[in-house]
């Protein structure tokens, strides 16, 4: 029983990415491509940067860069928190 | 117990430390020139840090060092986000502007390091925050799972309850 | 008749299924955190083809390096073997 719900949900899922794979768009060619004169005709003259993935990345979507770097921050104090350097055992030493 | 690896391993680790931390500090530097930027540059800074902890077995006792600089570099980037809320967060307020970071690029060329404005500010504030995040997090990891050589302030008693 | 970034794409593509396979496959962990690693060095070098460099470096440096040591810290504290019960 456990074995024919896992082959069924294998199937199920890889027919969604064969389905996936079929129709996907030709590389190089978005569905939306509003945004891109504009990112890559502005972020020089503007930012008065070369590397235009960096102007997105620092300016355009500069939220986003603040988000990844709290989730750092997060990770970090939680990996503190998990392995601190934890009291004596007990107190008959002290 | 043996923390540290074979002499081999620590003179190749010698000649190969300094080349790394240098690529990482030229990709967070040159972030707004050629790919990469803070975070790729903060990896590869972190990853000679694994480098040392694995060869040497210790780092010294520089957590609380880490902690600050990981703070230091987003408090950083936020202060750095907030000082151009006159137009906008993140607003590029020192483009162009001239000085050391407002040089200006038109066209092609060949790419001048004074440029960028806020952006190569906020690559080196990332790049430090995520190089001694990812470094701290090897620290913790190594020094919980007996990797690197405990620290030396344990007295005797501790280390007799260890034996046992 | 494929060019050759083509057949690059497609070595790069297969060794990326061997790779993610073997994961499974192995019952020694640290052999499987190793394949885990090499299929990120795969990955990255996919994005490289893709021109896509920024996205390559943060794979090569975050995949191949430091989850590859972190998981083999965290191996070393746990057991090595994968049992079953």
């Amino acid at each position: 029983m456990k074995k024919a719900i896992a082959i069924l949900a294998f199937l199920i899922i890889f027919a969604f990415l064969i389905l996936g794979a079929v129709e996907m768009r030709p590389f190089g060619e978005p569905e939306q491509e509003d945004m891109d004169d504009y990112f890559l005709g502005d972020s020089q003259p503007h930012n008065q940067v070369n590397n235009v993935v960096t102007a997105v990345l620092f300016d355009y979507r500069g939220l986003d860069t603040l988000g990844e770097a709290t989730i750092l921050f997060s990770a970090v104090v939680g990996v503190l928190t998990v392995l601190r350097e934890t009291q004596k055992k007990g107190g008959e030493d002290v | 117990m043996n923390w540290k690896m074979s002499r081999i391993v620590r003179t190749v680790t010698d000649f190969l430390v300094v080349p790394i931390v240098i690529f990482g500090i030229y990709l967070i530097l040159h972030g707004h020139l050629t790919p990469g930027g803070g975070f790729q540059g903060g990896a590869v800074v972190a990853s000679a840090t694994a480098l040392l902890i694995i060869a040497y077995g210790t780092l010294g006792r520089h957590k609380k060092d880490l902690s600050t600089i990981e703070a230091i570099g987003l408090i950083l980037f936020i202060s750095i986000a907030l000082l151009g809320i006159g137009s906008t967060m993140f607003y590029n307020f020192l483009a162009g502007t001239g000085g050391m970071f407002g040089g200006t690029v038109e066209g092609i060329n060949s790419g001048y390091i004074n440029t960028g404005g806020t952006v190569t500010l906020m690559n080196l504030a990332v790049g430090i925050e995520v190089s001694a995040a990812l470094s701290l997090i090897l620290w913790m990891m190594s020094k919980e799972t007996g990797i690197m050589k405990p620290e030396k302030k344990t007295s005797k008693t501790e280390s007799k309850e260890v034996e046992n | 008749m494929p060019g050759l970034v083509q057949i690059i794409q497609f070595l790069i593509l297969i060794g990326l299924m061997m790779t993610a396979v073997a994961v499974i496959i192995f019952k020694d962990l640290i052999s499987a955190a190793i394949a885990l690693g090499a299929s990120s060095l795969l990955l990255s070098l996919e994005f490289f083809v893709l021109r896509a460099p920024d996205v390559a470096i943060a794979e090569a440096a975050v995949g191949a390096a430091l989850t590859t040591a972190i998981f083999i810290f965290a191996i070393k504290a746990t057991e090595r073997k994968e049992g079953y019960e």
